[in-house]
C-alpha cells in the first residue's frame, strides 16, 4: 500500500519534472525569439544606414562638404549641391511648426480648460479626423484650392503691406505664385497640428486637479494657471509631441510636392517656389539612372535620416537643461 | 430673523461677543440638480479654528469650497444665500476671484508643489500680486517658510524642486506659500490625510500658531484632529449643520444625539 503510494508519487513526480524540463526548453526558444525580434530591428536600422551610406558615397566623395553648402543642382553637367533643399526643408518646416504650435496649443488648452462638456467631444474628434486624411488629398487641395487663394488674396497682400520694409520686402518679394515655400509651410502646419492638439491634450488632462486649484487657489487667472503649471507640468510630453510633429513635417514628401513649387534654387522670398529634400527625391528618382545623380539623392536621404536624427537629439538636450534649471 | 432662531437651536454656548470673519447665511449648494448643502448658517470667528466634522459626502468640503468659490471652476456648480467676508457677500457674481482667492488661501488634502524650485513655489504667488526687489523677495520667501516651520530644512536648497522634498515637507512648501500673499483666512481641507502621524503633529502645531494672525477653517476626519486643532466645531450631516459650538463643548457634552454617535464612533 505504502510502496505503491510512493510510486505513484514517485511517478507523479517524474511527470512533472518532464514537464518542466519541455517549459524549460520553451521558455528559452521563446527568449530567443523576442531576443531575435528586438534584434531585427537594430539590424534593419543598420542595414537601411549602411545602403543610405553606402549609396551615398560616389556623391560624396566627388564634391565633399561643397555638396551640402553649395547651389547647384545641375543633373545635366551631373554637379551636386544641395543647400536649396536642405534650406526648403527647414525653411517650411520651422514656419509650420510657427503656424501650428500656437494653434495646437491653443486648442488644447481650449480643450482642456475652457470648452464646455458638449463641444469637447465633436472638436477633438473633428482635430483627430485632420490626422486621418491622406497626405495626397491635403496636396491636391493644396494645389487647386489653396495655392490659388493665396495667389489672388494673401500674397499680395503680404508683398503690399512689406514693401519697403528692410529684410521683411525680401522675405515676402513678389511676383505671387500662389505655389512655394510658404504655401508648402501652410499646408504642413495643417497637417501636423493634429499631433501638437492631440498629444498636447492628453498631457494636459493628465495634470492632477488639485494642483491647478491650488494655483487657482492662490489667485491665479487661467492664463497663468496655464502658462504656469500646465505646461510647466507637462513639458515633456508636450515638447514629445512638438518633436513629433517637426519630424513629420521634415520627411513629409507627398502635400509638399504638391504645392512648393520644385524649383532648384535658393531663394529668400518666402513666397518663391523652392523645393525640399523629399521633393526632390520624389521629382527626380524616376529620371536618375545610375550614377552620381542617384548618389546624389541617395545622398539627401542619408541628410534627412541624419537631421530627423538631430532633431530628436536636440529634443532630448532641450529636456535635459530644462530640468537642470527645475532643480531637479 | 426666522434664520438665526434657526441657527441659534444648532448652536452649543457660543460666547456672541466674537468678531465673526465670515458669515454664512442660508447657504444652499448644489451639484447641478442635487443640493448639497441645504441652508448652511453658520460663523467663522476671527483669529479661531473651526473644524467641520461628518462623515464622507456631508458636505463639509463643499462648504469649505464655496468659501473661495473654487467651485466656479467647474460649469453647473453653483451657491445660493450669502457668505460675508467683513460684511461684503463672497457669493456678488460680479467679484473679483482672484482677489478674494488672494485674502482666503486654502491647503489641500495632499500637498501640491508647483513644478518648480523651492523658492520659486512661493516667490510665484507673491508675484502675482506684488512687485519686490530681489532682497525683499528673499525675505518674504524666508519669512514664509519660517512662518511655516520649514526654514531650517530647505534653506540651503532653496533652488532644488518642490516635489523633491518629503510629503510632510511638501504640504508645509503649501501652506508657507499660502501664508505668503498674506491672506485673511486659511482653509484647510483634511491636510493631514497624506501625512505620516509625525508630520501631522508638525501641521497641527502650525495651524495652533497661525490662528494669531489667521481665521482658519479645516476639515478633517480625525476626531481626535478637531479636538485638538478646533477652537469651534461644526458637525454636519448629509448636507445640514446638526450643531456648532465650541469644541470642548460639542466634545465632551454633545447636544444632538447624532453628534454623540458620530464623535464616539457608532456610525460615519
Amino acid at each position: 500500500m505504502d510502496s505503491t503510494a510512493a510510486q505513484s508519487t514517485v511517478a507523479s513526480r517524474d511527470a512533472r519534472a518532464q514537464a518542466l524540463s519541455w517549459l524549460r526548453r520553451s521558455d528559452t526558444i521563446f527568449r530567443l525569439v523576442t531576443h531575435g525580434a528586438a534584434l531585427l530591428v537594430l539590424g534593419l536600422l543598420g542595414a537601411v544606414v549602411l545602403s543610405l551610406i553606402g549609396g551615398a558615397m560616389p556623391a560624396l566623395r566627388t564634391f565633399g562638404l561643397a555638396f551640402f553648402t553649395v547651389d547647384d543642382w545641375n543633373p545635366v553637367a551631373d554637379t551636386f549641391g544641395s543647400i536649396a533643399p536642405i534650406y526648403g526643408t527647414l525653411v517650411t518646416s520651422i514656419i509650420a511648426m510657427l503656424i501650428a504650435v500656437p494653434i495646437g496649443f491653443g486648442i488644447a488648452i481650449f480643450l482642456t480648460e475652457l470648452c464646455p462638456p458638449v463641444l469637447r467631444r465633436p472638436v477633438g474628434i473633428a482635430v483627430e479626423l485632420l490626422a486621418g486624411i491622406p497626405s495626397i488629398i491635403y496636396g491636391i487641395w493644396g494645389l487647386f484650392v489653396l495655392a490659388p487663394w493665396l495667389q489672388t488674396t494673401v500674397q499680395p497682400a503680404l508683398i503690399y503691406v512689406f514693401s519697403g520694409v528692410p529684410i521683411l520686402s525680401s522675405l515676402f518679394a513678389g511676383p505671387p505664385f500662389g505655389i512655394g515655400v510658404l504655401t508648402a509651410a501652410i499646408i504642413l502646419s495643417i497637417m501636423v497640428l493634429p499631433f501638437i492638439t492631440a498629444v498636447s491634450r492628453d498631457v494636459f488632462e493628465t495634470v492632477p486637479p488639485m494642483l491647478k486649484e491650488s494655483a487657482y487657489g492662490l489667485g491665479c487667472t487661467r492664463w497663468e494657471v496655464v502658462w504656469n503649471i500646465v505646461i510647466p507640468f507637462t513639458r515633456v510630453g508636450v515638447i514629445g509631441g512638438v518633436m513629433l510633429a517637426l519630424g513629420r513635417a521634415l520627411g513629409e514628401t507627398m502635400a509638399v510636392t504638391f504645392v512648393v513649387g520644385n524649383a532648384q534654387r535658393l531663394s529668400v522670398s518666402i513666397l518663391q517656389p523652392g523645393t525640399t529634400i523629399s521633393a526632390t527625391i520624389a521629382n527626380e528618382f524616376a529620371e536618375a539612372t545610375g550614377g552620381l545623380y542617384q548618389s546624389a539623392l541617395i545622398a539627401l536621404g542619408l541628410l534627412l535620416f541624419v537631421l530627423t536624427f538631430v532633431v530628436l537629439a536636440l529634443a532630448r538636450l532641450l529636456l535635459a537643461r530644462l530640468d537642470v534649471k527645475a532643480g531637479k | 430673523m426666522n434664520d438665526l432662531s434657526v441657527a441659534k437651536s444648532v448652536m452649543n454656548a457660543v460666547p456672541v461677543s466674537l468678531p465673526e470673519k465670515i458669515s454664512i447665511r442660508d447657504l444652499k449648494f448644489y451639484y447641478g440638480s442635487n443640493l448639497a448643502l441645504k441652508g448652511i448658517t453658520l460663523p467663522l470667528y476671527a483669529n479661531h479654528v473651526t473644524a467641520f466634522i461628518g462623515p464622507s459626502g456631508c458636505g463639509k468640503s463643499t462648504l469649505l469650497r464655496v468659501l473661495n468659490r473654487m467651485y466656479d471652476l467647474y460649469p453647473g456648480q453653483r451657491a445660493e444665500g450669502q457668505v460675508l467676508l467683513d460684511g461684503a457677500n463672497v457669493l456678488d457674481p460680479g467679484l473679483d476671484l482672484n482677489l478674494l482667492r488672494a485674502r482666503v488661501g486654502m491647503v489641500f488634502q495632499k500637498p501640491t508643489p508647483f513644478p518648480m524650485t523651492i523658492y520659486e513655489n512661493i516667490a510665484f504667488g507673491v508675484r502675482l500680486y506684488e512687485s519686490l526687489s530681489k532682497s525683499d523677495m528673499d525675505q518674504r520667501v524666508q519669512s514664509s517658510l519660517e512662518r511655516a516651520a520649514l526654514w531650517p530644512e530647505v534653506k540651503d536648497k532653496l533652488q532644488a524642486n518642490g516635489l523633491s522634498l518629503s510629503g510632510g515637507q511638501q504640504q508645509r512648501l503649501c501652506i508657507a506659500r499660502t501664508v505668503a500673499i498674506k491672506p485673511e483666512v486659511i482653509l484647510f481641507d483634511e491636510p493631514c490625510s497624506a501625512l505620516d502621524p509625525i508630520s501631522t503633529a508638525k501641521i497641527e502645531e502650525l495651524i495652533e500658531e497661525l490662528k494669531t494672525d489667521y481665521t482658519i477653517a479645516i476639515v478633517t476626519h480625525n476626531m481626535q484632529q478637531a479636538s485638538r486643532v478646533s477652537d469651534y466645531t461644526a458637525f454636519m450631516y448629509l448636507g445640514e449643520l446638526v450643531e456648532f459650538g465650541e469644541t470642548t463643548a460639542t466634545f465632551t457634552a454633545p447636544r444632538q444625539s447624532r453628534t454623540q454617535d458620530y464623535i464616539t464612533g457608532r456610525f460615519g
